[in-house]
């Protein structure tokens, strides 16, 4: 609903008629002329920002041979190129990859971070501040430079092409453990008192008290791993050699298609990348933004 | 809506009071606590401590990539090596040049953006659409778009700025302009993210401010100095923080649009790292290479822990 | 005292407050799923796809790709009892280190394609099997069934491990319309051979007046890669050499290699007679467009000009400078991955694998390389073939890349020399910079010992 709110401030004013005088009512038409020039820069460099997405859609639906000489028009519209990527790559097969591993990353990530926090915000014990301060470190260390030693480890059990190689190592996320805890450390703790009073456990206050309350973290957390999971290169790329088990990013990236001049086709197989995202985008446009909204992330 | 806003309110408004804890209370919840721990903790020791450990003890031996074990034992060889090559220099130096390229327009722009976007009343949803919309891409469809858009002679941009009739540079080929480039494409993929957080932190400014001052005559501008970005300088530093930390680490860009050329002009310190550690096999050495490259993350994520430290006790 | 119950894991309750994102993504997913049990199974449960299936990489984009489609359907029909696999990845560095990684993770394919340059320093890492004279002979494949200069090139201390496919040769394209109008054609509509260096930059010249934009096109950015190609061709043309005793020493001439970078430079950024700024499928694209005459690739994209229609023709690159006519090569070869799990049945599936391709010479040979399968190679279905068998010598004037374990193609010694010869073009380096950071970036790499 804020999201709705109009002009911080003015709107407000002449609502409430605090200022009811000629000078409010100046002050008033000048602020909606600035606000109507800040809505046409914003205008502007918005669509400015659809432009990339809108040419690569463009070009896709093109012929092939059309793409060389590059006019927003498109003379004779086609489908042919998504045909052509749908039927010659693997890209069924990597959605199914890139969203059995993305799922999993998210709820694994999701429930051991959540939990995790849960001890460290709610409970006592005796190495609390070594566990904090080590999840601390975890922050810090790029993934990147861990990729040789996990690769080693999930080789040295057999585990390498497989969606568990895949989605385990980004399952222990610290940054999710921060978000629950900074929000766990919001909530009230009589509620929870009171629930252990009634003579609940501690895990069933975890799960019937903190969390229905967490709703905003849990889905900020489960978003946003599914999101980086699914766009995460590095890994997958060096964990998976099987095109079928392969994710998006990873089979746009390594698998090579058809032959020739095929801007087309090329694009034809980004706009097919990028399209579960999006939708997923789409329909919780709002559920997103609040979740960055509602959760520790904004510092 | 109000209670996404109002729980993490609580912080500030009511700290919530340490619950008291004696020595027989901590071992009385140090069981429930290591297993609320546990799955977490399992992970994080097997694929975060754990590798950070053997990649620590690998930069200290000659290890290979395609040779079983650590290999000869090196001392410091390959720190020493590090040091001294000017390849390794060099990538740092990419890395530290696509951050500085990158970090003023992704701040400034999200902050530009948001505030404009604060202000307007109907159809927030697209410019929320807009900006973020290409965060959600994977690298390698964003990477595909602008190879595309960036073709010599072809693409839409060089094709753009030749109808204005300038010459198009070599976006991607010009050893001057590839970096230049990916930083471009980078701040169209990532800024919506910032964009959201600053959103979310301006939301936070009490509307109270804005109505006292607006009796007092204050202007738009003048709100958004004397308010608005004063109290946005929370979400600002996590912004600047998130954004360098981010910046570092880049390498999917490069990786798929340039392979770190032309001329080794886009290598960055990660994709140091990959080459050394995965096409010449040289894996102790790269193992060097990314605790140097640590080391660096890990000083500015000091600054930031510095610099949030003294907010708060500021505020 | 006594501890709260212990925590089992979460059961449903928990999970269902991700609420609507979950329950809409998996219902979106799971008509997928049911659609794909296979890839599920393969994907959580480790199933073997195939018992009895070979699993062949390569890494053949653009025509090879498809030509290598239709080998592997030819075998597929000639052997229904043995699914066949295959699976191409991006070409160069990034494709060796799968394979390495395969390797050593083992879970190699059973046929892997290399290329000869690259296969010697797999082979010292202990990442390919050795083929033994009596397992090749099983199959058909005596030493003597290949061209020597290929096979020769291809053995370790004696040992054979990878069977060469073809030899793969830089080639000039060229555009017979624009080099007719050009007066570049002779009467049989070949095009005239061009000696030294006015000859060729006027041949480029000539073209430039009739396309109205460039004279010749190659892959500049993000595309070391050609460059290099074209250096070394002209390099060697002076006899010259770049590293020895097994890369450790490096024995660059300054004067021959200032001379092909000036020559180069000349041709780029001085009289424009080739774009200094052109990707590898921009220069593709240009000169199949018409705006361009020629075109300096490797033979494998003669599919895609067909595909495009266009007319054209090939030969060897001109002898430039005077020398021995030698042009840039590599050959690709069919390797056997180490694995742990290598039986005599598994061997067999995959010495069969390698025959059938050699077997299918000519569809290979289509798509532009010369065939090292003698067999084929003498036959007149080759002689037949054309432009094809028109640069069959390339086959005896080809320049391997020196040897030291990171060198071969697509590796990182010809990023470091491609990367400076594109510079150069470009505008960006002078002749003598480039030599210089050539020489700082390969002794770097000369000093490093061998990590295999």
């Amino acid at each position: 609903m804020a999201l709705l709110e109009s002009t911080p401030g003015a709107e407000r004013d002449r609502r409430s008629g605090t200022g009811g005088t000629a000078l409010a009512i100046s002050v008033d038409r000048r602020l909606r002329l600035f606000n109507r020039c800040c809505v046409g820069v914003l205008l502007a460099f918005a669509l400015l920002w659809l432009v990339p997405l809108a040419w690569a859609l463009d070009t896709s639906l093109k012929p092939n041979a059309e793409t060389t000489d590059p006019t927003w028009l498109i003379e004779n519209p086609t489908l042919l190129s998504y045909r052509t990527v749908l039927a010659q790559s693997d890209i069924l097969n990597w959605y199914l990859s890139s969203f059995v591993t993305s799922a999993l990353a998210a709820l694994g990530t999701v429930l051991t971070a959540s939990m995790a926090a849960y001890a460290l915000s709610r409970l006592r014990f005796r190495y609390r501040r070594v566990v904090f301060w080590l999840v601390l470190c975890g922050l810090m260390i790029p993934n990147q430079v861990l990729i040789v030693p996990q690769f080693r480890e999930l080789g040295s059990v057999h585990l390498l092409n497989t969606w568990w190689a895949v989605f385990l190592p980004q399952v222990p996320t610290a940054i999710a453990v921060f978000i629950f805890k900074q929000f766990f450390d919001g909530i009230p703790r009589d509620l929870d008192e009171a629930a252990r009073m009634d003579g609940a456990g501690f895990f069933r206050t975890y799960r019937q008290v903190v969390m229905p309350l967490s709703r905003p973290a849990v889905s900020a957390v489960a978003i946003f791993s599914f999101v980086w999971s699914w766009n995460n290169l590095l890994w997958p790329l060096l964990a998976v050699t099987d095109p079928e088990l392969m994710t998006i990013p990873v089979g746009l990236a390594t698998i090579q298609g058809t032959y020739g001049i095929r801007y087309a086709d090329t694009m034809a197989s980004a706009i097919l990348g990028a399209l579960p995202l999006v939708l997923v985008f789409l329909l919780f446009q709002r559920r997103i933004v609040e979740g960055i909204a509602g959760t520790g992330l904004k510092g | 809506m109000a209670t996404t806003i109002s729980a993490p309110d609580q912080i500030r408004t009511e700290p919530g009071s340490p619950p008291s804890g004696g020595a027989d209370h901590r071992t009385r919840q140090g069981r429930p606590a290591l297993l609320f721990l546990a799955p977490f903790l399992a992970l994080y020791l097997l694929f975060i401590v754990g590798p950070a450990l053997y990649g620590l003890v690998m930069s200290f031996f000659h290890t290979s990539l395609v040779r079983p074990g650590l290999g000869e034992f090196a001392g410091l060889d390959n720190y020493a090596e590090a040091l001294g090559s000017s390849d390794f220099w060099w990538a740092l130096w990419h890395t530290v040049w696509f951050t500085i390229l990158t970090t003023p327009p992704l701040v400034v722009l999200a902050l530009v953006f948001a505030l404009l976007a604060e202000r307007v009343r109907r159809g927030r949803w697209f410019f929320r659409l807009a900006y973020f919309l290409p965060y959600v891409l994977p690298s390698a469809v964003v990477a595909l778009i602008w190879q595309w858009i960036y073709t010599p002679e072809l693409g839409l941009l060089s094709r753009t700025v030749d109808a204005f009739g300038a010459t198009a540079p070599n976006w991607l080929g010009d050893p001057n302009w590839a970096m230049v480039s990916l930083a471009i494409t980078t701040v169209w993929w990532t800024l919506g993210f910032n964009f959201v957080l600053y959103l979310a932190g301006l939301q936070d400014v009490p509307r109270d401010l804005y109505e006292a001052s607006a009796i007092d005559g204050a202007g738009p501008w003048q709100q958004i100095r004397r308010i608005t970005l004063p109290l946005l300088a929370r979400t600002t530093t996590l912004v600047v923080v998130l954004q360098v930390i981010a910046s570092l680490k880049v390498f999917d860009q490069m990786y798929i649009m340039t392979s770190g050329g032309p001329n080794f002009s886009t290598r960055s310190a990660l994709q140091y790292v990959f080459d050394v550690g995965f096409t010449d096999y040289r894996t102790g050495y790269a193992a060097a290479a990314s605790t140097l490259f640590f080391l660096l993350v890990l000083a500015v994520s000091a600054v930031w822990l510095v610099m949030t430290r003294r907010q708060e006790s500021e505020v | 005292m006594h501890g709260p119950p212990p925590a089992p894991r979460p059961p449903g309750p928990a999970l269902s407050r991700r609420g609507v994102l979950l329950g809409a993504l998996a219902g979106a997913g799971a008509a997928t799923l049911t659609g794909c049990a296979t890839p599920v199974g393969a994907g959580l449960l480790k199933t073997e796809a195939a018992p009895g299936a070979v699993e062949y990489w390569n890494l053949f984009g653009g025509g090879d790709g498809v030509r290598m489609q239709q080998i592997q359907d030819g075998f597929r029909r000639a052997n229904p009892g043995t699914p066949l696999k295959a699976i191409t990845l991006a070409w160069g560095d990034p494709y060796y280190t799968k394979l390495s990684l395969a390797t050593v993770g083992e879970e190699p394919p059973d046929v892997a394609v290399s290329h000869l340059t690259r296969m010697k320093t797999l082979v010292d890492a202990g990442l390919l099997q050795e083929l033994r004279p009596e397992d090749l002979a099983r199959h058909g494949m005596a030493p003597d069934n290949f061209n020597q200069r290929a096979w020769q090139a291809g053995l370790v201390d004696g040992r054979a491990y990878a069977i060469p496919l073809d030899t793969h040769p830089f080639v000039l394209f060229y555009n017979t319309d624009v080099c007719q109008q050009a007066g570049l054609l002779d009467s049989d509509g070949q095009l005239k051979p061009i000696t030294g260096e006015a000859a060729f930059a006027d041949a480029l010249a000539r073209a430039k007046q009739v396309t109205g934009q460039y004279g010749a096109t190659h892959g500049i950015n993000a595309d070391p890669a050609s460059p290099w190609r074209l250096f070394q061709t002209f390099y060697s043309q002076l006899e010259g050499e770049i590293l020895a005793d097994n890369g450790t020493r490096i024995v660059l001439d300054d004067a021959k290699a200032t001379r092909v970078l000036d020559y180069l430079r000349a041709l780029t950024v001085e009289q424009r007679l080739m774009p200094s700024a052109a990707d590898y499928q921009g220069a593709i694209a240009m000169f199949a467009a018409g705006q361009a005459g020629f075109h300096l690739n490797g033979e494998w994209e003669i599919s895609t000009f067909q595909t495009a229609g266009m007319s054209f023709g090939m030969t060897l690159l001109p002898n430039i400078f005077g020398g021995p006519h030698a042009v840039q090569a590599d050959s690709h070869t069919l390797v056997l991955p180490a694995r742990p799990d290598l039986d005599q049945a598994r061997l067999d599936r995959s010495l069969h694998f390698v025959r059938s391709v050699l077997d299918q010479s000519l569809t290979w040979a289509e798509g532009g390389h010369v065939p090292t399968w003698l067999p084929f190679a003498e036959s007149d279905a080759y002689r037949r073939l054309s432009p094809q068998s028109s640069y069959a010598a390339a086959a005896d004037t080809a320049v391997y890349d020196p040897p030291g374990w990171y060198s071969g193609s697509g590796s990182n010694f010809e990023n470091v020399i491609g990367s400076a010869v594109g510079a150069v073009e470009g505008g960006q380096l002078t002749a003598q910079a480039a030599i210089a950071q050539i020489r700082s970036q390969l002794s770097a790499l000369a000093r490093t010992p061998s990590p295999v």
